[in-house]
């Protein structure tokens, strides 16, 4: 298959999406899409599975069947629907606040019952779509909303929570590096049991403009700067992909 | 035992997905079902994943049940607004105990009746059954799966902690059944988008209040229709003064004397018999093991005061039943 033909599994009748000009969680739609086209997927068997949120409407810009369920319940929805039928290709793409806040128990427990299913969780470091309030993985310091002083608490140590069960896959990668977005999301799908993917991005709209930033492109750079792909598979950094 | 029959009756209607997490007094499902081969079990982490989790089988095609106490039930109650949303079939099992909070927990109650009523946040239409035996217990489980197949949304099946842990002979293999099959797409064969938003034709259309209203509309009134097929009672004809009960505690006031007594089995929405029946009533007392709930629920249905008798704390006697008369 040609990579173009991602394009068909992309709801075109849906655009324009709700996200905001320059915002990140659509170059990662176009990266998952390529994946699954790119792995010989078909569209009917594959079920993409959100949350709420910005990236909560991930399932519904998808031509695939989709599930947009409840706050930080998609990882037990997509488990049911997983086990209800072992054929089907099961994703989850949410947000950080979806994944790893409100459903943080969930995470942890099908992490442990290592369900075969693929979560693909958009860091922005923010709750966007609500306005700008503090998230799970706000760093110390930051400034938003809810931590008009700057956030008190340290941010979730996500790599570490999904690396601490005994047969996993945790990949990281950026919305600035999207060959290796690609590459990480291919290796999740091809994984047997739960897999988890970070996606680090960004919120200009409700983060990124409120902490100085002057555009989208500015901030994303700075992912650039921050972030580099590490070939090392076995590396105990918390940089690239890492399989165990 | 009550609850063991709701587990041979899930089985029966054709449950291939159940997700539970164990509380008093409706563990003895998860424990009977746990041993039971082809059956896709799962222990969850909360009763919120376990909603959730049946939610995401029955989209996958199977038929699904959860079963759990009032502080569980409190937990289900956004995952069960979704159901109505998205229009997809599950039972939900509430076996009652005292409440609020962690309350008496081995104790039985009728206490969650309104809850379950009127349950989750926003416009809901919900169906309830609520068996009063062993062998209803395994029947009505059966309505319900039936039932929820054709509305295609939660249905809930009351019971309290006496009925749950009653022990009573029956029959299971030669109690005539019906069975309903599934009829409506499933994922991975073009169903779509399935969301929790109000959509049309699978798309979101939240800023249109018409849209909301034809909505609603449709819900009700297909809750109605289908309620309608399921309609379930025991009316026995002694006296000029009624007693409605229902549950164990219609077991209890049927050996009252000078009494006609009416059981509601499908208990919400209010039986269309009941309203009938109560009309030719000035003399009506509802028993009930809550401060009147359901006797609330009828005061609006028939437009007149009813008496009320309230069992609380879990303690059942029919010598109580009789002072307060």
């Amino acid at each position: 298959m040609s990579e173009n033909n991602y394009r068909d599994w992309i709801d075109y009748d849906r655009y324009p999406t709700l996200w905001c000009a320059g915002c990140g969680i659509g170059i990662m739609v176009k990266y998952l899409a390529q994946a699954l086209v790119e792995l010989g997927y078909e569209k009917d068997e594959v079920v993409i599975v959100s949350g709420i949120g910005c990236t909560g409407r991930v399932a519904g810009y998808f031509h695939t069947d989709s599930v947009h369920g409840l706050h930080g319940r998609a990882i037990p929805v997509a488990e049911g629907i997983k086990r209800g039928n072992k054929k089907l290709k099961v994703i989850v793409v949410s947000g950080d606040g979806d994944l790893l806040g409100i459903g943080g128990n969930h995470l942890l427990h099908s992490l442990r019952r290592d369900v075969d299913i693929t979560v693909i969780c958009y860091n922005n470091e923010i709750y966007g779509m609500t306005g700008g309030q503090m998230s799970p993985t706000t760093p110390t310091d930051k400034f938003t909303i809810t931590s008009p002083f700057g956030c008190e608490y340290n941010p979730v140590n996500v790599h570490k929570l999904i690396s601490s069960n005994n047969h996993y896959f945790f990949g990281r990668s950026s919305v600035w590096h999207v060959d290796h977005l690609k590459k990480v999301v291919k290796e999740s799908l091809s994984h047997e049991g739960f897999s988890f993917v970070e996606v680090i991005g960004h919120c200009i709209t409700n983060n990124g403009l409120r902490i100085g930033f002057k555009d989208a492109y500015e901030m994303i750079m700075t992912i650039k700067k921050m972030y580099k792909v590490n070939t090392s598979i076995e590396s105990d950094t918390d940089l690239g992909v890492d399989t165990k | 035992m009550g609850n063991e029959a709701v587990a041979l009756g899930a089985l029966k209607a054709g449950m291939t997905f159940y997700a539970g997490y164990p509380i008093t007094p409706a563990s003895e499902i998860m424990h009977f079902l746990a041993k039971v081969k082809d059956l896709e079990f799962v222990h969850c982490e909360d009763e919120i994943a376990s909603i959730n989790m049946i939610f995401g089988a029955s989209l996958a095609g199977c038929k699904t049940m959860t079963a759990t106490s009032g502080p569980g039930f409190s937990l289900m109650q956004e995952g069960l607004g979704l159901g109505y949303m998205a229009e997809i079939p599950f039972v939900i099992v509430n076996t009652m105990r005292v409440g609020p909070s962690t309350g008496m927990p081995t104790l039985p109650s009728q206490g969650d009746v309104s809850f379950a009523c009127y349950n989750s946040h926003g416009d809901t239409y919900p169906i309830i059954f609520y068996p009063n035996s062993v062998e209803e217990c395994f029947k009505v489980t059966i309505d319900a799966f039936n039932c929820a197949e054709e509305a295609r949304q939660p249905v809930i099946l009351l019971m309290d902690a006496f009925l749950s842990h009653m022990y009573e002979p029956v029959d299971v293999d030669n109690i005539k059944v019906e069975i309903k099959n599934r009829d409506m797409k499933k994922l991975g064969s073009q169903m779509g988008h399935v969301t929790g938003l109000i959509s049309e034709n699978g798309k979101p259309k939240t800023k249109d209040p018409e849209v909301y209203k034809k909505w609603l509309k449709y819900s009700k009134e297909k809750r109605d229709r289908v309620a309608d097929n399921y309609k379930l009672y025991e009316y026995v004809e002694k006296s000029d003064k009624l007693i409605i009960a229902y549950g164990v505690t219609s077991r209890v006031v049927m050996d009252l004397e000078g009494y006609s007594i009416f059981r509601p089995i499908r208990l919400f929405p209010v039986l269309d018999e009941l309203k009938e029946v109560c009309s030719k009533y000035e003399d009506i007392t509802v028993v009930e093991m809550n401060d009147g709930q359901y006797a609330d629920i009828l005061e609006k249905e028939l437009l007149k005061k009813v008496k009320r008798i309230s069992i609380l704390g879990g303690d059942i006697n029919l010598e109580d039943v009789r002072k307060q008369l």
